[in-house]
């Protein structure tokens, strides 16, 4: 089927541009100041530590045995160990992943129905005041600067107010307790999530508003509008039934083009609020000097990026039936 | 047959002119493009009165400068306007230094975007085929990376950056949305009369690109990188809030890392809130100019006549 | 009682320049099981006739004068949510298949079912969808295409499902606005003979608007004449066809290729349609008129009946 040869074309392109972005990143590694062993291999393990993993990591190959060593590495998990953790990599940032994707698909998927059910309204009220009201608000929340948008509301909502806790993922009494059950932890973790996603979700629903209205403007010249009215319907119908469904797929094309943004704002929510994320741990290690951490961190955050792509570019063919068929 | 040379410049010049008044007479007519001028003036002023504080008195210095009555994080009084930050220097001094900061990165990350971008989106234009393919094959890829975490990996490579590495780098991720407007516009003159006119005239491949097409791309180029310039903004300042700026530079993110890593950001409000304020009005103020250009550069989006 | 009678209907729109004159003083009627049809070039109003007798004029378009009496109402007094109730069971339009008429992201089947359902709300979807089977077989459309999307099917497969979704309801009478332009000449023959034939087993009345007046002379009992806003002549399509009266109409007829009858040069009609936010006085036609006189631009040219069925807006088309 169409999709399925779409889909494999679009994976064929990510392996490629991953491929680059390893190669990209090995090179920058030798090419920087320093000692690329000392970067990759904490000097305080023990001797005998030390030559394995640089054997394993096949520091002291020559440069492209040294490569193949590398793609082999990253394709087997083995990222080194981390200088902080004193653990290897892929545990830590495998059991960092899930956080992450749980902060942020919620916060986009959220802003992405919020921002289009809002942007069709205040497009149906154009030049009110409800209209003016929403336009401005969701230029006002889009460009507000997120950290300091999170410092704000952790000012107000954690700290003054007290209503959720100021940082974390989870309460360790909670977590701790032998006799606390799922739904306590799940709530817990509900809990901690709320500021972090309300600051994500406040910075993105702006943005997807803003299109949504500008693109459910132009859907309304469109021909087969005046063909729905010219069938008698009613103009309820016609806004949602006709008219929506054609106004969001710009907005899926543009949750599309702003993944590299909404990463970034990501990584920056979880560092405020010490979510225990991917991207809180690239700036935590890259602040610690801890490489190793440092670069399977950043790896896996493309590998987040450009399959956060393919699903989008999915989720628009499957949308889209001029693409599919 | 008149001879047409010498007034074929001068009325490409009066196209100019009667394009750009008619331009702003739009522009002046947008409410957004009203209020967004406005704040970068303010900005703008703020940016330039950074310098009057250290000349009245030494103790304002943004980095440097310290009161010899107080050491610690003060509220707004006589003295210190705005209060003082945890090592008593004057906040207000820091705020407008903040101001010159941010249009320096601003105005260079986006100088140096266009520049790339337009160098880049004109040779793929009108190269085409292999060249054209390969740049925009790069331009995807850079597309799709996290500018704010590039920046990271590389100064965990290559250690803390300064304030020019920084601008540097951004600029090196924004050229991609410069090269395909760029290339677009590029396209639709590779096939136009003059172009082939000055082709037959004998006019190398450089000399067609830089005389005859780079003048009738750049403009465009500049007006859409106005409200582009934001992102470099927020980027320079969320590097300096994480910690990763230049120590050396007082900018609003540095002073938002000092509130937040001395711990003072619940007790001190007056610190807390102006540089954040700024860096938010400031993105929006562009985006609205951003808004406001492109009513100017496409006649669709003006308002059309609506009934009486 | 004919079944749409049109008095002097007046249209305009309000743009940045002005207000313009779409549409002025336009008359006509049409019995049932009639067509009619209106012939002009670009921006004469024709299609601005065809949305104001739907009601589906633009948000800065005004109906200034006159009446459409359809079915004995005029249509002009109804409210917002009658009109909507006659559009499509009574009224309805076929669009250009090259237009974007057709929704991209829903099904046809869904499409047609859709006007069938808003009408009849008793009926169940099942039942709805039977019936677009038969008007696809009425239209000659394969039924296993009924699930596709639009921009699957060509050019005249588009226009036959527009046809089809039209005839949805079974209306006493169909606009259809250039339903033929964009589509090769075979297709359009077909697409005719068919609209004819659909015409004679329903019953239904057509108003043809095209500019190509080898069409509308076609399929049309009665054609009307339109330039710049006007009416400039009616009649049986024999009558204007055989014996054309206005200039204009002359002019036109001369600048169309003729199969039969003796090889004439074509003359195409020098000068440019009139602008009509400051329509010129007298005459429209006047400064692209091969019997211009003085008296042309002094006053309103005055109908001239020319038979009991034939009329021509202009003084001095009896002269010899």
């Amino acid at each position: 089927m169409e999709l399925w040869r779409y889909i494999s074309r679009r994976l064929v392109q990510i392996v490629i541009i991953f491929f680059v972005i390893l190669t990209v990143l090995f090179l920058l590694f030798r090419l920087a100041p320093g000692d690329p062993v000392e970067r990759m291999v904490d000097p305080t393990m023990t001797r005998e530590d030390v030559q394995r993993l640089i054997a394993q990591l096949g520091l002291d190959q020559p440069v492209w045995i040294q490569y193949v060593y590398y793609l082999k590495n990253f394709c087997t998990g083995n990222f080194g160990y981390s200088f902080h953790y004193g653990q290897p990599v892929v545990d830590i940032i495998w059991n960092r992943l899930p956080n992450t994707i749980i902060l942020f698909t919620t916060s986009i998927i959220l802003a992405a129905l919020v921002g289009v059910f809002l942007g069709k309204i205040a497009s149906w009220h154009k030049g009110t005041k409800t209209d003016a009201f929403m336009t401005i608000g969701a230029l006002i929340t889009h460009t507000v600067f997120l950290p300091w948008l999170a410092l704000i509301l952790i000012w107000v909502f954690a700290f003054k107010m007290g209503w959720f806790p100021i940082n974390g993922m989870i309460s360790e009494e909670i977590w701790l307790d032998p006799d606390a059950g799922m739904w306590a932890k799940l709530l817990d973790v509900i809990h901690h999530m709320v500021l972090p996603l309300t600051t994500l979700f406040l910075i993105h629903f702006g943005s997807y508003l803003l299109i949504m209205r500008s693109s459910m403007l132009e859907t309304l010249k469109e021909d087969y509008i005046i063909t729905g009215r010219a069938k008698g319907l009613t103009e309820k119908v016609i806004r949602n039934h006709h008219a929506a469904p054609n106004a969001a797929l710009p907005v899926v094309t543009s949750v599309g083009l702003s993944l590299a943004f909404s990463i970034n704002g990501g990584a920056l929510t979880e560092t405020v609020f010490t979510w225990p994320g991917i991207g809180r741990e690239l700036v935590f290690s890259v602040s610690q000097n801890d490489y190793p951490l440092a670069q399977a961190s950043f790896l896996l955050i493309a590998i987040v990026v450009l399959l956060s792509n393919l699903v989008v570019d999915i989720l628009y063919a499957y949308l889209d039936p001029r693409i599919r068929y | 047959m008149r001879e047409e040379r010498s007034d074929n410049r001068s009325l490409q010049r009066f196209r100019w002119i009667a394009r750009f008044r008619e331009g702003w007479a739009i522009y002046r007519q947008s409410l957004l493009g009203r209020i967004g001028l406005s704040l970068l003036v303010m900005f703008a002023l703020m940016a330039l009165l950074s310098f009057i504080p250290p000349k009245i008195d030494p103790m304002y210095e943004p980095m440097t400068g310290v009161d010899p009555e107080i050491s610690h994080s003060t509220g707004p009084s006589k003295k210190h306007w705005l209060g003082t930050d945890f090592m008593g220097r004057d906040l207000l001094s820091q705020l407008l230094a903040g101001a010159r900061v941010a249009f320096m990165v601003g105005v260079s990350a986006a100088f140096m975007s266009i520049f790339l971008g337009t160098a880049i989106g004109m040779t793929a234009g009108y190269m085409g085929r292999i060249v054209d393919t390969l740049l925009m094959r790069l331009a995807d890829m850079i597309m799709v990376m996290p500018t704010l975490l590039v920046v990271l990996i590389l100064a965990a490579l290559f250690g803390q950056l300064n304030i020019w590495a920084i601008v540097l780098i951004i600029a090196l991720f924004r050229w991609p949305g410069v090269s395909r407007v760029i290339r677009a516009q590029t396209l639709s003159l590779k096939h136009r009369p003059f172009i082939e006119a000055a082709k037959v005239a004998g006019a190398s491949h450089l000399r067609i690109i830089f005389r005859h097409i780079m003048p009738n791309v750049l403009p465009l180029s500049f007006l859409y990188m106005t409200f582009r310039v934001t992102s470099a903004i927020i980027i320079e300042a969320a590097l300096a809030f994480l910690g990763f700026g230049d120590p050396g530079t007082v900018s609003w993110g540095m002073m938002l890392q000092w509130v937040w890593k001395t711990g003072h950001m619940f007790r001190a409000p007056y610190w807390l809130l102006p540089p954040g304020i700024c860096i938010s009005l400031i993105t929006l103020s562009f985006y609205m100019l951003g808004r406001a250009m492109d009513e100017v550069l496409d006649p669709r989006l003006r308002k059309e006549g609506e009934t009486p | 009682m004919a079944l749409l009678e049109v008095e002097n209907l007046s249209v305009g729109y309000h743009t940045k320049k002005g207000y313009l004159h779409a549409v002025e003083g336009v008359s006509f009627s049409l019995d049932e099981g009639r067509s009619f049809g209106f012939v002009g070039e670009s921006g004469c109003g024709k299609t601005t006739l065809g949305m104001a007798l739907m009601g589906l004029l633009p948000p800065n378009g005004r109906v200034t004068g006159g009446r459409i009496i359809f079915q004995g109402e005029d249509l002009l007094k109804k409210t917002k949510e009658e009109m909507r109730r006659i559009r499509w069971k009574e009224i309805a339009m076929i669009f250009q298949a090259a237009m974007n008429a057709l929704n991209p992201v829903h099904r046809i089947l869904d499409q047609i079912s859709e006007a069938i359902l808003t009408h009849n709300p008793s009926l169940d979807k099942k039942e709805a969808n039977k019936q677009v089977e038969r008007l696809f077989q009425l239209v000659g459309l394969p039924t296993d295409r009924m699930r596709d999307y639009p921009h699957q099917y060509s050019g005249g497969m588009k226009q036959r499902a527009i046809i089809a979704m039209a005839l949805a309801c079974q209306p006493k009478l169909i606009i259809a606005d250039e339903p033929t332009t964009a589509l090769d000449v075979i297709v359009q023959d077909q697409i005719l003979q068919e609209t004819e034939s659909l015409q004679k087993e329903f019953g239904i009345s057509i108003i043809f608007i095209s500019h190509d007046i080898s069409i509308v002379a076609d399929v049309s009992h009665n054609i009307g004449i339109m330039y710049a806003g006007q009416l400039v002549e009616y009649g049986t399509r024999e009558e204007v066809f055989d014996n054309p009266m206005h200039y204009y109409t002359k002019a036109l007829l001369a600048s169309y290729p003729t199969l039969t009858g003796e090889k004439k040069r074509l003359l195409p009609i020098p000068g440019e349609s009139p602008n009509l936010i400051k329509p010129p006085l007298g005459c429209r036609f006047c400064d692209r008129c091969t019997a211009a006189g003085s008296t042309c631009q002094i006053g309103d040219p005055e109908w001239m009946e020319i038979t009991t069925s034939h009329y021509a807006l202009c003084g001095r088309c009896m002269e010899r």
